[in-house]
């Protein structure tokens, strides 16, 4: 059985609500489950009605959760290298790598690199701790990315610690210590193996699942259609879509009647909450999106 | 066959090298260290001077080991004058 699931799908499809039944169904047959949100907009505390935060949480018995916080995460990192740059520089050179980790903060792409070291970590160090964990990912060309980065990053790293391996030796020929450690090259090497090892568990089939969340709608058929023929040119094999929100076969008058108390009532709150604000009120139409359809709408956008 | 050409070979490099009283092996050893040093720091670093480099959250963790480097990095990027004279200074180039 497959011990890594992964949820993709189109924004708002309900991938939350799909890993997260998942999750109570695995562990409610015993399995211990761990559910990981890697979603920057996390969810699984709205749909669950309960705090989870940055580390794992339990949720009920057999099931644990933890929504990654890639700033917490990156933080730590930098306050690691701090507390370890200390202890052996002093304290004018301290300064002026502290305003470049300062500006590290704030990069690009470190969220990115805070969050894939997190699902690294999770993935090598709980790996033995649980039967099954479920990945909460953020819309589809999150989840493809996150799969492709081990390969990338294990060959940056191999090439990084070989080329300071050379280095190392040529040095050494220079300054005839023999003896010397190097502490970048043995840094390097312990990344590269990392990432080798999440390589090698993602690379493995049997142990990792995709699986797709859509709606029987226009726009999630085509968005899972480009995320399949993406991940088929990675050789990643998805068997299996979780289709959300089929109507019911004996769908009639009252079902449609419960529907739209329930959305009144959500009316109000949002009138409620968001007081002051200019509402802009579109209604659902019984043909899906289209053409023509967007026309129709742009009337509700007059003045 | 090859071997006993190897180590003839071998055999002679090794008198160059041990008769090399200038100390130009030396020097171009010490030279093409030192180069290879700033090309390493220049692939850790590059996003410092505005190339993408998808590693750099991973390189930060060897600033602290990297600072006397750096510092060497930083003095000769500002000496540099002409890359062809730096280049060819290291080898004897007289007839």
């Amino acid at each position: 059985m497959a011990k890594i699931i992964f949820y993709g799908g189109k924004g708002g499809v309900g991938k939350t609500t799909c890993s997260t039944s998942n999750s109570i169904n695995y562990a409610e047959k015993g399995l211990k489950t761990l559910l990981v949100s890697t979603d920057p907009a996390h969810s699984i505390s709205d749909v669950l009605g309960m705090d989870i935060g940055r580390s794992i949480v339990r949720i009920r018995e057999n099931l644990d959760g933890l929504e990654i916080d890639p700033e917490y995460e990156a933080e730590l990192y930098i306050e690691k290298i701090r507390a370890n740059m200390k202890t052996i520089l002093s304290n004018v050179i301290v300064e002026e790598i502290n305003s470049q980790l300062d500006a590290a903060m704030v990069s690009p792409g470190t969220h990115e690199s805070a969050l894939f070291d997190k699902i690294s970590d999770i993935i090598i160090d709980k790996y033995d701790d649980y039967d099954i964990i479920i990945f909460d990912t953020a819309p589809t060309g999150h989840t493809l990315r996150i799969l492709t980065l081990p390969d990338l990053l294990e060959g940056w790293m191999g090439s990084l610690a070989k080329k300071r391996k050379s280095i190392v030796n040529m040095n050494k020929m220079v300054t005839r210590k023999y003896d010397e450690k190097d502490p970048v090259l043995e840094i390097l090497e312990r990344r590269q193996k990392r990432f080798g090892e999440i390589k090698k568990i993602f690379n493995n089939t049997n142990n990792v699942r995709i699986r797709f969340v859509l709606n029987a709608e226009k726009l999630p058929i085509e968005e899972t259609k480009k995320a399949l023929k993406m991940l088929k040119q990675f050789d990643i094999p998805v068997d299996t879509l979780v289709i959300n929100r089929i109507m019911p076969d004996d769908i009639g008058a009252e079902f449609w009647e419960k529907k739209r108390k329930q959305e009144q009532e959500y009316l109000k709150e949002i009138e409620m909450e968001f007081q002051g604000k200019e509402f802009i009120k579109i209604p659902l139409l019984d043909s899906d999106m289209n053409k023509s359809t967007v026309d129709m709408l742009s009337k509700y956008f007059g003045e | 066959m090859s071997r006993l050409k190897k180590f003839i070979t071998d055999f002679g490099l090794f008198f160059k090298g041990a008769t090399d009283f200038k100390g130009r092996a030396y020097e171009m050893l010490e030279s093409e260290t030192k180069t290879e040093m700033d090309n390493f720091i220049l692939i850790c670093f590059a996003d410092q001077l505005g190339m993408p480099l998808p590693i750099s959250y991973y390189t930060l963790e060897l600033l602290p080991y990297l600072v006397d480097e750096i510092e060497d990095w930083d003095k000769r990027m500002g000496k540099r004058k002409s890359v062809w004279e730096e280049r060819w200074s290291n080898y004897d180039l007289d007839p």
